[in-house]
């Protein structure tokens, strides 16, 4: 696969950085954001994206087992708690938007377990990587560029 | 007012306006403020017109109301046709409001937006790279990125249309 273009404005770049950085910092669980992140990089088929987060939860001691099952949570009840799986669904609904809206029983079932400030990065959090996601495929980004 | 009018403003009754779930930008001020840098970095170097048709087009597909209700106004009240507004929802059959780069711009748009279907079509990019050149494309898809970033704010937050002033974004 040939890049289409490395072109980004480095403003932009570092806005983006920044959005991703208050988000994560605000949410306040570094290994939930990571499967948070990789699981809107699967839908949005981000390889870039994949590789370097897989990279990071490696390195945040995320078992492999739950990256493995990531894909199909719903299916994995216990491997993992209801607050991830909240997070999770909440993180496929906000990533898939074309298809609807973001549904009442998933945005409650977030907030049921997410205090007020922490729903708000966490959905700040979602938004970041599909920002990401968007640059990132858009310009064709090959993985493996990404040095945790 | 006639009797005719009076009696059409006493029978028309419209749903209940949705309260919004989360007033985002106060309780993660941290990260509104970075998107707001974000946004305003995403369109330098951007035609402001082109920029309006694609954060409708991207609000469009993602159901963004609050944002449709924001960009219509701001494109309206920076002079766009009403027609080319109301078209964008069929610009695939309604080509020739447009100009050829717009419409690479939409189709872009389009790509980059629905991203869990697939990935960007070769030609769909190519045909937006024979029309901008190499840095304004790569400007292009941020600001596709950034609307569809908005659009998740949103519609998540489930801000509420109709009370926006041209002019007042951001």
């Amino acid at each position: 696969m040939t890049v289409r273009t490395r072109l980004l404005d480095p403003a932009v770049a570092r806005a983006m950085s920044a959005v991703s950085a208050a988000a994560k910092k605000g949410l306040g669980d570094p290994a939930l954001a990571e499967l948070v992140v990789i699981r809107a990089s699967q839908l949005n088929h981000c390889a870039f994206c994949l590789d370097m987060h897989l990279g990071i939860a490696r390195g945040h001691g995320v078992d492999e087992r739950r990256l493995d099952l990531l894909a199909a949570w719903e299916e994995a009840e216990e491997v993992f708690d209801e607050r991830e799986r909240a997070a999770l669904a909440l993180t496929e609904a906000v990533t898939v938007l074309t298809d609807g809206f973001v549904p009442d029983d998933v945005y409650d079932r977030a907030a049921a377990h997410f205090d007020a400030t922490r729903l708000a990065h966490l959905i700040g959090l979602i938004v970041a990587i599909n920002n990401w996601n968007r640059v990132m495929v858009g310009r064709r980004i090959p993985p493996g560029g990404y040095t945790p | 007012m006639t009797t005719t009018e009076e009696s059409t403003a006493t029978t028309v009754t419209y749903a209940t306006e949705p309260t919004p779930r989360l007033d985002w930008a106060a309780l993660a001020p941290d990260v509104f403020k970075a998107m707001v840098r974000l946004d305003a970095a995403a369109g330098r170097g951007l035609d402001p017109a082109l920029r309006e048709l694609v954060r409708i087009r991207a609000s469009q597909l993602n159901h963004c109301a609050f944002c449709l209700d924001m960009h219509t106004k701001d494109a309206l009240a920076a002079g766009e046709s009403v027609e080319r507004i109301v078209q964008l929802s069929a610009w695939e059959e309604s080509r020739h409001f447009y100009t050829e780069r717009e419409l690479a711009a939409l189709e872009l748009t389009d790509a980059v937006t629905v991203l869990t279907d697939g990935f960007v079509p070769d030609e769909v990019y190519e045909r937006a790279a024979g029309q901008f050149e190499e840095a304004e494309l790569a400007q292009l898809i941020a600001a596709i990125s950034v609307i569809n970033a908005w659009n998740r704010f949103g519609v998540t937050c489930r801000r509420t249309p109709g009370h926006y002033q041209p002019g007042r974004h951001l």
